[in-house]
């Protein structure tokens, strides 16, 4: 229907059309054009799921609950690194407090480096202006994880004519900031704990189909 | 076309200009145009053949009849009047017939359009091709008929711009904004200058009756003796509707300029919001009424006074509390104004905005503490050590 209508009323007209602003549907008292509810934006790039988990709402907390921690999650894109190497950096930085792992990245020579700073500052600017959370610094990396992008092959010229296929490989970054201090780290295994680890399997051990 | 004519092709008549009558045939014409393929027989590519064209059908007095292939005899009497014979029966397929009846008016054509005997001779010259083609027989016609048949040759744009209509529901402003007077609601009923203030009525101002009679001419049912309690509810049923994030609901309460106010910074906010009651019965306390773009365009304005306790709760994402208290009731005195599109039917007065006074006391503060950066440190200035 509104492509009959683009034809009787010129070309001009429909592309003018197409580039209008995005109608708000909500002017009720609106006018009496009859395309006045299409929706002419061109819709975004799909919203990554990292990015919806900053949009959910938890109820009102009621007096008597402890209060329940902000979670802050951020992302970057497509940045021109090898996932592997961003691995690195991310298992650095996991379970540090906001401040030593922005002092820890900037001292570090990768390249990812200077990404992840980066975005932990704009995760941290984040939290301040729309989360909610009180103090900047009160925030610790709960999780951080690479991923894969999207990867382009190119051709990689040699000598005498031979070549070769490379990869360009691009990678995601996420990162999860929770507001508190970082939990502590686990206390590694003693010869103690394994010694009471295992005589408690001895002792549960039962007989089967038995009387 | 079949089997060969004798005769050799004639250049044919078009609508460009007069074709030439005793031209004689040309195989390979001088603007070097290819032949027209298709037809067996070979016609020159140029002048085009007979094309359906409005200068083609006779002129005043005979019927405009649309068919091309007859040339206005009136330009080029026939000599010896003879009529076309009379086209053999169909032989071979569809195909056939046709070629047989294109020869046939070809032909005909020719013969219409050979003058035998004229006088002078017309050398065409082969100018710039000019629009729109007016051939020369036409000159004769008078001033309307050549007006008709050029305003339908020419093809029509579409001048204007076909825009979007855009109706304004709402002004941007409130329009000569009411200074409450210093102190209002400190002072009780009871002492005199506290009657004296509610006894100023809305008749003092002259501004507010002129345009109090102007909304009651396009709303009769309007009165400031009902109309503060419509307007309490109305304000009482937006604020639920925005704690309920009803959308529709609310764009039918409140207007366009306000509606951004109330929900700018709350899509991921809990809000609760309660009326606990109306401490004094609310009062209109000035009504403006004005016209934006074009005179008549009229839209009411009308300041409502409310003195009320009200709950407000503010909890952000995680569900803690931002700002305010469920238990906590506050006392409010506000000045919300209403407006109405008066010349539409259909308008409803709908919550336009608040006007804060100057001597409103400060609100509080949010829960949280806020970082203010200091001035940035100019590293020439000499860092004060700790002691």
């Amino acid at each position: 229907m509104a492509a009959r209508w683009a034809l009787g009323a010129g070309a001009a007209w429909a592309r003018g059309l197409l580039s209008w602003a995005r109608p708000e549907r909500w002017l009720a008292s609106g006018s009496l054009f009859p395309l006045s509810c299409i929706h002419t934006s061109t819709s975004l790039q799909k919203i990554g799921k990292w990015e919806k988990k900053n949009r959910i709402v938890y109820p009102p907390q009621l007096p008597g609950e402890p209060r329940r921690p902000a979670e802050i999650y951020h992302c970057r894109r497509e940045i021109k690194y090898s996932k592997d190497k961003m691995w690195y950096l991310a298992k650095l930085i996991k379970g540090m407090s906001i401040d030593q792992a922005l002092a820890q990245l900037e001292f570090s020579d990768k390249k990812g480096a200077k990404v992840i700073k980066e975005v932990l500052l704009e995760a941290q600017e984040m939290a301040v202006r729309k989360h909610n959370v009180e103090f900047k610094s009160n925030l610790h990396i709960a999780e951080s994880q690479t991923g894969r992008g999207r990867y382009v092959k190119r051709l990689r010229c040699h000598g005498k004519g031979m070549f070769g296929m490379m990869r360009i490989s691009r990678c995601h970054y996420f990162v999860k900031l929770v507001e508190g201090p970082p939990p502590p780290p686990e206390p590694p295994k003693t010869g103690f704990d394994q010694a009471k680890e295992y005589v408690q399997q001895l002792r549960n051990r039962t007989l089967v189909h038995t009387l | 076309m079949g089997d060969g004519d004798a005769d050799t092709p004639h250049p044919l008549p078009n609508s460009r200009g007069s074709p030439p009558p005793h031209a004689p045939p040309a195989l390979h014409h001088a603007r070097g145009g290819g032949w027209v393929r298709g037809c067996g027989r070979s016609l020159p590519r140029w002048p085009r053949p007979l094309l359906r064209s409005r200068w083609n059908f006779p002129l005043a007095g005979a019927a405009r009849a649309p068919a091309g292939h007859a040339p206005p005899r009136a330009r080029a009497p026939p000599g010896p009047a003879h009529t076309p014979p009379p086209p053999p029966p169909p032989r071979g397929g569809a195909k056939m017939a046709a070629a047989m009846a294109a020869r046939l008016c070809l032909k005909g054509a020719e013969s219409l359009l050979r003058p035998r005997a004229l006088p002078c001779v017309v050398v065409p010259v082969r100018g710039r091709r000019k629009w729109p083609r007016v051939p020369e027989w036409a000159r004769e016609l008078s001033a309307e008929e050549k007006e008709w048949r050029l305003r339908s040759a020419a093809p029509i744009f579409p001048d204007e711009r076909m825009e979007r209509t855009f109706f304004l529901a709402c002004t941007a402003e409130i329009m000569d904004p009411y200074v409450p007077p210093e102190g209002d609601a400190r002072l009780t009923s009871l002492s005199k200058d506290g009657v004296k203030q509610q006894m100023q009525k809305l008749r003092q101002t002259a501004a507010s009756q002129l345009a109090l009679r102007k909304i009651k001419d396009h709303d009769p049912d309007f009165s400031t003796k009902t109309f503060p309690e419509k307007a309490q509810e109305i304000f009482i049923e937006a604020h639920n509707s925005l704690a309920n994030f009803n959308k529709q609901k609310l764009h039918s309460l409140v207007t366009e300029r306000c509606y951004p106010d109330m929900v700018r910074g709350n899509r991921y906010k809990t809000i609760r919001w309660r009326f606990v009651e109306s401490l004094e019965p609310p009062r209109v306390v000035h009504v403006r009424c004005e016209g934006i773009l074009n005179r008549g365009n009229l839209y009411g304005q009308v300041t409502v006074r409310m003195h009320s306790r009200q709950i407000l709760a503010i909890y952000d994402r995680f569900g803690r509390l931002m700002y305010g208290g469920e238990e906590i009731p506050k006392d409010v005195l506000e000045y919300v104004v209403f407006e109405r599109y008066l010349v539409n039917p259909y308008g409803t007065w709908r919550m336009h905005g608040k006007i804060i006074p100057e001597w409103a006391p400060p609100k509080d503060p949010i829960i949280k503490t806020v970082m203010i950066p200091g001035p940035a440190p100019d590293p020439s200035q000499e860092h004060e050590t700790g002691k």
